[in-house]
């Protein structure tokens, strides 16, 4: 397989007034083509900050983020905007839909932008999402008036619109029951095998991490292994017996 | 741009209070400039019309007649030859009026005026009548050799005490004019008054119309000579400085051509601001001075300025604050829709599209707003013109009218909606600026 995304000796530091936090310390990572694989660690480990350098949302303070083999720190911003429009897709843990626009209209906002698609087409690859996420018949209905994971699912399919290579997404259920995250966990993961896009979704929760092909563990900004799910669910687990007794 | 242009109306609806309010005060600055506006275009237009009916023509030929170099009369010799040459040769000319021209004293049993003397032959005066508002009397027996028409406040000023208390001068009073005459010497003509019409601004302070006939008896001139010939042009437009100077100086070479000689001192000011220049001037004879009627009136056209200015000002300042206000509300609205603009970044969209987002919710804001207060203004400027307000005498003298006239042409209309929209625009550009200047990390993790 080939590789999408790699990652080499990425550090990346924020400021906070006088005081610099370093959020990662020298994170490798390579992810293949088709891969579907998550990100684990505790709240703080750097998780969000490496799915951003990915997005090219954010840049590295320091280190090599390459995305489809093009070095993002070489891009310009406008270069960088129409990377991420057309090769990534995002999903995001408080769904960010626009308030103001119908689910229909959500959905079709990235193939807007894009401007590779006539009226007719823009509406038939819209329909197509949104049976496929099954909201068809909330395409006219505004973002306040869908459940989470009705919400949720309508970030997935204007994540995949535009048919982005990369999904990232950033603790995607999160913000839902463990019925409605396993439902959005399996969706992604139809939609990885039928349609070979690859996902890379953040998590600290062992019945999602479960789903993944591989799981890449960060701690303090350090990734400190890569398991496989079965082995990653384990550890979770032995971690948390271990903060129980 | 559909799409930006949705999302931002329908931002403007979500927010409907902030908008009402906002819209509200675009709605009142434009508003306010068409009334502002219409106010200035009415006294503008009042001040042309009356200007060149009663005090000017378009183009005037008048002059001085200077019998020894200090000595000079406001007259034209000759008049009717000089007046056939330019009907001959000038084929832009509608009509030629005669008009004499003086400066008397007028005086009643109890009081007495300095005035200006404007003789007129009632018969071929047109819109003469459209012009004058008669509170009193018969404008058509002007044509009497002994008739004078006066404003309602120079009747006042040269009224008497009656039982303790000031009657005005009413029709059918007779009053005295005295006046030097060219000779250097006094004369009085005994005249009546004929007609009182209401006051007319500052033009009806300083100036009243006597019969040419008597104006010529009390100089002791001939029928031939008259102090101007007032030319009334075809297809006359006052913004049409340009034409009208190009016009009189054709007439000026006719009458050069016909051995006419000119006045050399061509400042645009009223003849009787030209006396003290023309004394000093060691000539003698008949000398053509030939004037716009922007010269004439300048002196009243200064005072529509300044209104213009002031209001001008007015406007301004509004436009200023309200522009500030939609400032303010964009800057809320970047500040509030930050997260958004930060997903919009991160799912592809350009800066250079969240900044033309922004942009067109002001420009919205502002059409929206703009064309309701145009509409809020016509109607009130309709209203007021219909109620025939009454405006203080103070005001009249700069207002020319005794009423409020307001003329917001659709011109002007458009002008105000333009200029207004086009600077909630502009308010709207930093705003907008600064939220297309957001990495969309930073704006996604925005909180507040």
């Amino acid at each position: 397989m080939d590789t999408i995304v790699s990652i080499r000796d990425v550090v990346k530091e924020y400021s906070l007034g006088k005081v610099v936090v370093p959020a990662l310390r020298g994170v490798n990572l390579e992810v293949k083509k088709g891969e579907f694989i998550s990100i684990a660690g505790p709240s703080g480990s750097g998780k969000t900050t490496l799915l951003n350098l990915i997005g090219c949302v954010d840049t590295a303070t320091r280190g090599l983020v390459s995305v489809t083999g093009q070095d993002t720190a070489q891009l310009s911003e406008s270069a960088l905007t129409r990377l991420r429009l057309n090769t990534i897709g995002f999903i995001f843990q408080s769904f960010n839909l626009v308030s103001v626009l119908t689910v229909y209209q959500n959905v079709e906002f990235p193939l807007l932008l894009q401007r590779k698609l006539n009226g007719a087409q823009r509406k038939e690859r819209v329909t197509q999402l949104l049976t496929q996420v099954g909201l068809l018949d909330h395409a006219k209905h505004r973002p306040n008036e869908l459940s989470g994971g009705q919400r949720q699912r309508v970030a997935i399919a204007r994540a995949l619109v535009a048919d982005p290579q990369i999904v990232l997404a950033d603790e995607p259920t999160a913000n839902l029951d463990s019925a409605t995250g396993a439902a959005i966990i399996d969706l992604m993961k139809e939609l990885n095998h039928t349609k070979g896009t690859t996902f890379i979704f953040s998590t600290h929760d062992h019945r999602v991490m479960q789903h993944a092909q591989s799981v890449v563990r960060l701690a303090d900004g350090l990734i400190s292994g890569r398991e496989t799910a079965a082995q990653a669910v384990a550890h979770s687990l032995g971690v948390e017996q271990a903060k129980a007794s | 741009m559909f799409r930006y242009f949705q999302i931002a109306a329908r931002n403007l609806w979500q927010h409907r209070l902030r908008t009402s309010l906002v819209g509200l005060a675009v709605a009142l600055v434009t508003a306010v400039f068409v009334l502002l506006t219409g106010i200035s275009n009415g006294t503008q237009n009042t001040m042309i019309t009356a200007s060149t009916t009663l005090l000017t023509g378009h183009i005037n030929v008048a002059g001085f007649y200077k019998v020894t170099p200090g000595q000079g009369a406001p007259v034209v010799t000759e008049a009717k030859k000089v007046r056939a040459i330019i009907e001959k040769e000038v084929p832009e000319v509608e009509s030629i009026v005669e008009r004499g021209r003086g400066w008397a004293r007028l005086v009643s049993d109890s009081s007495s005026l300095q005035v200006g003397l404007a003789g007129i032959d009632i018969e071929t005066e047109k819109g003469f009548d459209g012009v004058l508002q008669i509170e009193s009397g018969d404008l058509s027996k002007m044509k009497e050799t002994d008739a004078v028409l006066l404003f309602q406040k120079q009747a006042e000023k040269l009224g008497y005490k009656e039982n303790g208390k000031k009657v005005p001068v009413k029709v059918g009073d007779r009053l005295t004019i005295s006046a030097p005459t060219p000779r250097g010497t006094n004369n009085t003509l005994d005249v009546t008054v004929v007609a009182i019409a209401k006051d007319m601004g500052l033009m009806s302070q300083f100036s009243i119309f006597m019969n040419n006939t008597g104006l010529r008896r009390l100089y002791q001139m001939n029928d031939d000579t008259t102090g101007a010939l007032q030319i009334q042009v075809k297809h006359f437009n006052p913004n049409d400085r340009t034409g009208l100077t190009a016009l009189r100086e054709r007439i000026g070479k006719v009458l050069q051509q016909h051995n006419y000689t000119l006045l050399d001192n061509n400042k645009p000011v009223p003849f009787w601001m030209k006396f003290q220049d023309i004394t000093r001037e060691s000539w003698t004879g008949q000398r053509i001075d030939l004037t716009l009627w922007s010269d004439e009136a300048s002196f009243l056209e200064n005072f529509a300025k300044i209104i213009s200015v002031l209001f001008g000002m007015v406007i301004f300042t509004l436009v200023v604050i309200v522009s500030i206000g939609i400032f303010a509300v964009m800057w809320v609205a970047v500040r509030e829709r930050t997260r958004e603009i930060g997903t919009l970044r991160a799912i592809g969209m350009q800066r250079f599209s969240v900044m033309t987002m922004f942009q067109v919710e002001g420009v919205i804001l502002g059409v929206i707003g703009a064309l309701a207060g145009a509409v809020m203004g016509l109607a009130i400027a309709g209203l007021l013109n219909a109620a025939h307000i009454k405006i203080a005498e103070g005001m009249q003298l700069f207002l020319f009218s005794d009423h409020l006239i307001l003329l917001p042409t659709a011109n002007l209309v458009a002008w105000g909606v333009g200029i207004i929209t086009v600077v909630i625009g502009l308010a709207s550009i930093v705003p907008s600026v600064i939220a297309s200047l957001k990495k969309p990390v930073e704006a996604m993790s925005h909180s507040g």
